[in-house]
Formats: C-alpha cells, structure tokens, sequence
C-alpha cells in the first residue's frame, strides 16, 4: 500500500511541465493550433502507453497521470489524452507518431479532428480506424478544441472493444480537468491577492476565502478518486468501469466549480476575451463534456451502486 | 503508486474481522452518556485492550502493537463494518495521547497510556471556556504555582465532552499574560472539580462545565513546558481534524447502510444522492491512505488536515439527513437519529467549518489574513 506517485512518474510529470513552459504559454494559445507537441513527442509522452518493441515507453495509465495533468495546467490545445490513450489500439508503427481524434458513443462530434491524423469511432459493438473523413466545423465553448462533425464512407474494424478505451479515455480526461481546476484556483488566489477594494486585498474577504477553500476541497478529494480509477483499469479489477465513471464526475464537476468560482472572484475582468484566465474557464467546460458528463458518469455510479455492485477495491 | 495490501495486512484485517465478529455486543450497548452505557462501554474497552486491539498503532510497551497507520486504518475499517460500540476513551486516545507520546516524559507516558489504553482512566477534554469558543486562545482559566511545588487551577470550562462520567480532563490554562506563549497544557483529575452535566440535543449529558476553584494539581500534570501549551494544543487539534479522530471506515460503514437504504426506497433521487456519498466516502478513504502513506514518510498533517475536516463532517452530515428523509417517522426506531444528532455536532467541533475554512484558504492557498 504506497498510494502515493513514484518518482519516476512524477519525473515525466515534471519533464512535460517544463517543456509546456516554454513551448505552450498562455500567448501561445492565441496563435498556434499545437503547441508544445514537438517537445512532448521527443520525450515520448504520446507513445507512452505502447509496448517496447514497438518503440514506446511500455508504461501504464497511472504512471503518466502527472504528465496529463501538467497538461490540463497548461491548458494544452490538441487531442493530446485521445493520442496517447487511443495509441494502443493503432496499426503497428503508426501509435505514438499520429495524432489522433475519437468519436464517442453518444457523442455527435469529434473535438480536434482538424489536427487529427487518423479518427477512432467508438461505437457499441466495437471501435472503428477512419482514414478520411469529411469535417464540417460546429460551434463550441472552447476556442482550441473545435468540435467537427465527420463523415466518411470507409473504416476498418479495430479488434479493441469499445468499452475499455473509452474508460481510459474518461480518466485521462479526468486527470487533465484535476489540473485545469488546479491552475483555475491558483489564478484565482494570485488575483485575489493582488486585487485591492475597500483598501484591501479582496481575498482578505471571508466571502472570498470561504469559496475559495470549497475549490481546495473539491480537487484534493477528486484527485484520489482518479488515481484510484487508473490504478483499477491498469489492473483490470473488476469494478474497474464504476471507478473510472466515479472519477470523471467528480474532476468535472471540481473543474466546473474551479471555473464558476474563478470567474466570480475575477468579476468583469474575467468575462472578456482579453484575459487568459478564458482559456481554462472553457478548457474545464469542454472536456467536462468529453466522454460522459458528470451528470451521465454520476448515473452509471448510481446504477452499479444500485444494482448490487458495491464492491470496494482495494 | 500501488493499493495493494501487503500478506501481513491482510492476515492483520481477517483477525480484527473474526475478533469482532466473536465479540461485538449485540443488542448494541446503551448510550456512553448514561451512567449504566458508560460502564458498558469501558468495559468493552478492557475488552478491546485485553486483546491488544484498543490502541493498534502504539508502542506494545503502552499496550499497543506498534502497527503501522495503514492497519491502523485497516482495523478502523473492520471496527465500524462490524458495528462495534463508539469509543469512550476518544478524547484521551485519539487526542491526548498524541501530545504525551509526543511531548510527555518517560513518567508521564509509562502512568497515563496504558489506563487509557484498557478504560482504566477516560479522559474529557476542556478547551472551550464560555467566552472562548473558536477564539481559543481568549481563554481566561488560569493556574498559579503554589510554593514548593505544583498548582492551582481557576475558572469555567464548557463543552466538555465526556466529563459528566470520565475520571480525567485535560485542557490549557493561562500561566502568564501573553496570548498565545501564556497558555499551559494541564492534565487533571476530575474528582476535585465541579462537574455540571449538560444535556445534549438528545436529551443526554454528553457535555458537562467545569468549574475550577483552586483544584490542586502536581506538577507531574504539567505536559511540556509551562508556555508550551499553544503548541501542543494545536498539534493535537492537527491530529483531531485529521484522520486519527474520524478515520474513514466510520463513514464507509455508513455509506453502505445508506446505499441499502435508498435501494430499499426505490426513490431514484434518494439513490443519486446516497450514491454520490458512497463515492465520497471512497474518496475520503482513498485520500487517507495518501496521507499516512505521507505521515509515515515523516511528513506533518498540518494545515492540510483542515481540508479533511470540512470534507468528513460534511459528508456524514449528507449522509444522516438523507436517511431521516427517508425513514421519515420511523427514523426514531432506528440508529439513524442518534447518529443524525451525532453528525449535526461534526461541523461544529474540533474547529468549526468556518475556522477550517479561513486555516485553508490562509495557510493552504496563501490568501492574506
């Protein structure tokens, strides 16, 4: 019972924090559609999840939990949990050098497909490769995942079930909204340090604290739930599916009250288009509408709970 | 990063299951606020001790076992899934016994832990005075050095949980002028002290006031140094917020009585919400497994812990208040009001959540004061 990151999966952590910093800063997210790509593939990190002999870091979803979230801190644009979890799944050689797109099931629209090398539908009865698509861009909340609906009259079958990946998928984007709402609450406090009325520091307000510490506590209590749901799928335990459901509700509904807090201690500054403090704002937004909401995820917990299955792992 | 229980754990977990499913009283002791439940109950802590299972993490020299806190959470676990009775030696094992392996001499530790470790001696705290309440450090009960050695305590303590029954107290006292460097930590025995009983919602002296007017203490009731008591003090409040005083399996046990309600119901929206709490509950477990793995690294609780308070009293407040609306009427002739009156007073305790709130956002987040 250690469950707490090694250093070795902090370290990728730290090595794609510094090379967001440089390659992907807010200014960035205004004129390049893919920052940061570059340095992440040289590190390896969308290649991550495959094996060895096909020249990945042969590594398992927990261990590259830091890594996704650093990225949600960096608000990085591209579908950069889509490439590294949908990797496995590609024709060998091809996962970890092309970017690549999902469609989910009950989801009418693929976020990034613009971007996308390659498009991984994900339908009930099984997972399809789509080569060439025909996008036709939707209007969305997040200015740097746009949302496009595909086309396209030929697939390929893929032999991995639909179901697994798309947990995968649900945590990684779990994890990434666990950082989304971290740096939401770390602007929030730099800004209410610094904004003074009524000669003085606006987070000197209880008003101001109070919300501030229900932030706090909303992402320390989601993040173990996402590393717990990543250990569980790594591991194939059996309630592996509840886990995963479980951890994107809560990182999404933290991530949205992260985004709704920010905004009101911000007040009119952060409703315009000139602050970055936008950019995460609709980052928590989009990708807590990514693979199941919160409010889909909160009823598939329901109904395993209900159903009998209150299994507890550990 | 792994969840996995060691052989050891699990050898340790399957006794603690087949001990308490051997042992635990059935029909359920009556309420520790009774005269007659708090005999029960201190007899079921001689019980506990007798078998080495009243205080697991301690040093065996004291009565514990010396396990790590991982059991510890393990055995807590086990210990509210069987339904085993509520711990009347609390205060003095979860609150004071920290400070005393921490900060007490050799003497002071080798007399005190192990009557509190098998019932012999329960402790009440008495930190809250009439005009000190989440102002702590107002407090205005004061001792004074009597000459050749020892000291005399004056003033009112209230809210002091168990005393109505308990044979010891302990608490801070002011010994000089400064606010916080002016407060020393007393231990005392009850009996010189006048104890008014103080019912509770439920009708119970779970509280009593103390009164104090010149009790005499030696100095060997002294914890620290005289000055010291702030900080000890807030050591132990550290581990009172934090996972010693309500580890999660309390509220695990909980969640799954509640999630068998609310099946029970057939009420969909009663079932969302108490599948919410299970999650949660989950989650406050996850997360204590992280921070003991982080404490017996070496690291403090600190202020972190004030996260954990507003996140567990919270949540068993949901927890209770969702199974009276269920049970409506009938929730009387269930565990589930006692437990209800018991979670109303969790936001209020140990700090109250707007105390918890303020230690977060000005030592977690670095919001200015």
């Amino acid at each position: 019972m250690n469950f707490a990151f090694t250093d070795e999966q902090l370290a990728l952590g730290a090595a794609v924090r510094d090379v967001l910093r440089d390659a992907c800063p807010p200014a960035a997210l205004r004129t390049e559609r893919r920052p940061g790509w570059r340095g992440l593939a040289e590190l390896g990190f969308f290649a991550a999840l495959l094996p060895p002999e096909h020249d990945g870091l042969g590594l398992g979803l927990t261990d590259v939990l830091p890594a996704l979230e650093e990225t949600g801190r960096a608000c990085l644009p591209g579908p950069v949990a889509e490439t590294a979890v949908a990797a496995p799944l590609l024709p060998k050689a091809a996962g970890g050098e092309l970017c690549v797109s999902v469609v989910a099931p009950g989801q009418a629209y693929a976020a990034d497909a613009d971007l996308a090398d390659l498009l991984v539908v994900l339908r009930p009865d099984g997972a399809r490769l789509v080569q060439a698509a025909e996008l036709t861009p939707r209007p969305g909340i997040d200015p740097c995942r746009p949302l496009f609906a595909v086309a396209y009259d030929a697939y390929e079958p893929l032999e991995a079930p639909a179901g697994p990946v798309l947990h995968r998928l649900a945590v990684a984007t779990a994890a990434q909204l666990v950082g989304v709402a971290k740096e939401l609450l770390a602007r929030s406090v730099a800004y209410a340090r610094v904004r003074t009325q009524f000669g003085a520091p606006i987070g000197s307000f209880q008003a101001v604290k109070h919300r501030l510490a229900d932030v706090a506590v909303a992402v320390e209590f989601a993040a173990p739930l996402v590393w717990r749901a990543a250990l569980a799928l790594d591991a194939g335990a059996p309630a592996a599916g509840r886990d995963a459901s479980a951890a994107k509700a809560a990182a999404g509904e933290a991530a949205a009250l992260a985004a709704g807090s920010a905004l009101q201690v911000h007040g009119a500054v952060g409703y315009t288009d000139e602050l970055d403090l936008r950019f995460w704002l609709a980052r928590a937004w989009s990708l807590g509408a990514a693979y199941g909401t919160s409010a889909v995820h909160r009823e598939r917990v329901r109904a395993a709970l209900l159903g009998g299955d209150a299994r507890r792992w550990p | 990063m792994d969840l996995d229980f060691s052989p050891a754990e699990r050898d340790f977990r399957a006794e603690v299951r087949d001990w308490l499913s051997a042992n635990v009283p059935d029909p359920p002791l009556p309420s520790m606020d009774t005269a007659e439940g708090f005999q029960a109950h201190r007899a079921w802590e001689a019980r506990l001790a007798a078998a080495r299972l009243s205080v697991v993490s301690w040093p065996e020299e004291y009565g514990g076992r010396g396990v790590s806190l991982i059991d510890w959470l393990i055995f807590e676990e086990e210990y509210w899934a069987a339904g085993a009775p509520a711990r009347v030696t609390q205060n003095g094992i979860f609150l004071l016994a920290p400070c005393l392996l921490r900060f007490g001499t050799p003497g002071q530790r080798a007399r005190w832990l192990p009557r509190m470790a098998s019932g012999a001696d329960v402790w009440a705290q008495a930190w809250s005075e009439p005009e000190a309440g989440s102002d702590l450090a107002a407090l205005t009960s004061r001792a004074e050095p009597v000459p050749g050695g020892g000291w005399r305590l004056y003033g009112h303590k209230t809210w002091s949980s168990r005393a109505a029954h308990a044979t010891h107290g302990f608490g801070l006292f002011r010994t000089s002028g400064a606010r916080h460097k002016g407060l020393t930590y007393f231990m005392f025995p009850l009996d010189e002290v006048a104890v008014r009983p103080v019912a509770q919602l439920d009708g119970l002296p779970g509280f009593a006031e103390l009164h104090f007017d010149g009790v005499r203490v030696e100095e060997s009731m002294v914890l620290g140094e005289a000055g010291q008591g702030w900080s000890i003090a807030m050591a132990t409040t550290s581990s009172e917020r934090g996972l010693t005083l309500r580890s999660p399996g309390r509220f695990l046990a909980t969640a799954d009585r509640l999630l068998a309600l609310a099946r029970e119901s057939g009420d969909p929206a009663a079932a969302d919400r108490a599948a919410r709490c299970w999650t949660e509950a989950e989650a406050y477990r996850l997360h204590t497994y992280a921070t003991a793995r982080r404490i017996m690294a070496g690291e403090a609780a600190g202020a972190a812990s004030s996260l954990g308070k507003i996140f567990w009293s919270e949540l068993d407040l949901r927890m209770h208040a969702l199974a009276l609306e269920l049970l409506g009427e009938r929730a009387g002739e269930t565990p589930w009001l006692d437990g209800f009156l018991f979670a109303l007073a969790g936001p209020i305790y140990a700090g109250t959540n707007e105390i918890q709130r303020t230690i977060v956002a000005e030592r977690v987040l670095g919001l200015p004061r």
